[in-house]
């Protein structure tokens, strides 16, 4: 008997004695190709956790355009100027040296459900018995008018994934003028990183307190009030940048004028900027709305919570940015790194013919700096409510600090550096 | 077939070091998979299977024995224990999760 037949027969065993349906028996953990789209904190994670709870024995290929990771967290540091690209910048040979992770550097054009395949950009067919995607956020252009065009100009940035355009965008506000306007427009929610708004917005304040202090920065918001630590960067805006922000909640921007740099609003009458910092509203990454999997009003994916399997798609795992939230499950980096984790175990054990584990848990810490040393974190705890089907925070946990301190700014640095080598290293 | 069963499970309970028959031994692994699941919602501050990157200031835990570690994440829950984070995470965890965090982290007594 050859090992893979061995592994075949000890798998469709374990689910006969599991009462499973024995799904496992048709491709066990061994033989199955496990293929991975998007390198960031929750692809990354998931090839190295696969990799790492299989023993190293799972098969598996991450597909990822960019030639090295760049984290979004912390990248308003260098919007603001503190801060350079490169010390946010990981490469990703580590998956491969140290976890034997097959990485094909290339898009993701399709999926092909019926024969299990993904197409890519290069022309190349890959295989798969199990797919998982996380393929980040999709920006909604055509929600605002204009705005492609603006962007194309070089009139609007949106900087809401980490790379040239952050460094671009702090170009912008370099060169600005002193005493002209930076605006930023907030979508509303969900969108990522519920507090990076708010964060940019010290930043950018920050900047031109010291370097252009005639200027102003206008937050035009379309929630209600600022969606994350709202008490927390009030206060800061007020103590450190006063007289610099001016927030204004409830501003829907429906249309850009590029010529004139002018934004326009659902009700409020026109305003002008010199920096255009214009956030659409958001939705599932490309790939995720192409392959009709965005089954939450055409915007997000449906997940099944215990191993983030799409609703709409067998096999295809969804996990990062890009699904339905559960209540108070916010679109972070950490978020998208634990699903990873829940994932790759609900998969192993899918493949090794195991129950699935009943009762996952998810973690969030999101640490903002109100400048360049001194931050605030929100943390909350997530359990799997088996009766609901979803997670839920546990009363009584999770919470916000109290102010900024300098001592959480190191742990904001420690976070990074940590969580970078958990899901790259 | 009887032979492949009896196999199967001489082998996995070799592996685990635990007699039983192979639905036992998968249980085992099973558990064992979701325990180091669940010790790796700490993995994003502290490191993978615990241990930190060098120069950080978050406290390293990877030193910690098995028991002090139990000990310090249910004072954190109990409130007896102050700190920035851990505090308000150790209480979104059940007593069983912390005790099987420990048991995963903690360099054993």
């Amino acid at each position: 008997m050859n090992r893979r037949h061995f592994l075949g027969q000890s798998a469709a065993v374990a689910g006969l004695a599991f009462g499973l349906n024995g799904q496992a028996s048709a491709s066990s953990l061994k033989s199955a190709q496990i293929v991975v789209v998007g390198a960031g904190y929750g692809g990354a994670t998931a090839a190295k956790y696969l990799r790492m709870m299989s023993n190293n024995t799972a098969q598996v290929t991450l597909i990822e355009p960019n030639p090295q990771f760049i984290s979004c967290p912390l990248s308003n540091l260098v919007v603001g100027g503190s801060r350079k690209i490169g010390e946010l910048t990981v490469p990703y040979a580590g998956l491969e040296k140290n976890h034997g992770v097959k990485m094909i550097k290339d898009m993701v054009a399709s999926i092909d459900r019926q024969k299990k395949t993904v197409q890519l950009a290069s022309g190349q067919t890959v295989k798969y018995d199990k797919l998982v995607l996380s393929p980040g956020i999709g920006l909604m252009m055509d929600r605002i008018e204009g705005l492609e065009a603006a962007n194309k100009a070089g009139v609007t940035l949106q900087a809401w994934r980490a790379g040239p355009e952050t460094t671009a965008l702090h170009q912008q506000i370099a060169e600005m003028r002193d005493g002209g306007v930076y605006a930023l427009s907030i979508p509303l929610a969900p969108y990522r990183c519920p507090p990076g708004p708010y964060e940019r917005v010290c930043q950018v304040a920050n900047y031109l307190k010291k370097n252009k202090p005639k200027s102003k920065v206008l937050v035009f918001d379309a929630n209600q009030d600022v969606t994350s630590k709202g008490k927390l960067f009030k206060e800061a805006w007020a103590k450190l940048y006063p007289g610099i922000i001016q927030y204004m909640p409830e501003h829907n921007v429906t249309a850009i004028d590029a010529k004139t740099r002018t934004i326009k609003f659902e009700v409020q009458e026109d305003v002008k900027a010199d920096v255009l910092n214009i956030l659409p509203p958001m939705r599932a990454g490309d790939l995720i709305v192409k392959a009709g999997l965005a089954d939450a009003n055409a915007r997000w994916s449906n997940v099944n919570f215990l191993n983030f399997e799409a609703v709409a798609a067998k096999d295809i795992h969804i996990i990062g940015d890009s699904i339905q939230v559960a209540p108070a499950m916010p679109k972070s980096g950490h978020m998208a790194n634990q699903h990873a984790k829940v994932t790759a175990a609900a998969i192993i054990a899918e493949l090794s013919g195991f129950a699935i584990n009943p009762q996952p848990v998810l973690t969030n810490t999101c640490y903002s700096f109100v400048n360049e040393t001194d931050v605030v974190h929100v943390a909350s705890v997530h359990q799997y409510v088996t009766a609901e089907k979803t997670f839920k925070t546990v009363p009584g946990s999770g919470g916000l600090s109290p102010a900024p301190t300098a001592l959480e700014g190191t742990y904001a640095w420690g976070w990074a550096k940590n969580i970078w080598a958990d899901s790259l290293v | 077939m009887r032979k492949t069963l009896s196999t199967t499970a001489l082998i996995l309970s070799g592996l685990l070091g635990v007699l039983g028959g192979p639905a036992q031994a998968q249980d085992v692994q099973a558990q064992r998979l979701y325990n180091q699941a669940l010790a790796a919602t700490c993995a994003n501050c502290h490191g993978t299977n615990g241990v930190s990157v060098p120069d950080v200031t978050i406290p390293r835990i990877n030193q910690l024995s098995e028991s002090v570690m139990y000990e310090r994440m249910m004072e954190y829950k109990s409130g007896k224990r102050m700190g920035t984070i851990m505090p308000q995470l150790a209480k979104g965890y059940t007593e069983e999760q912390l005790k099987i965090v420990a048991s995963v982290l903690g360099k054993k007594n």
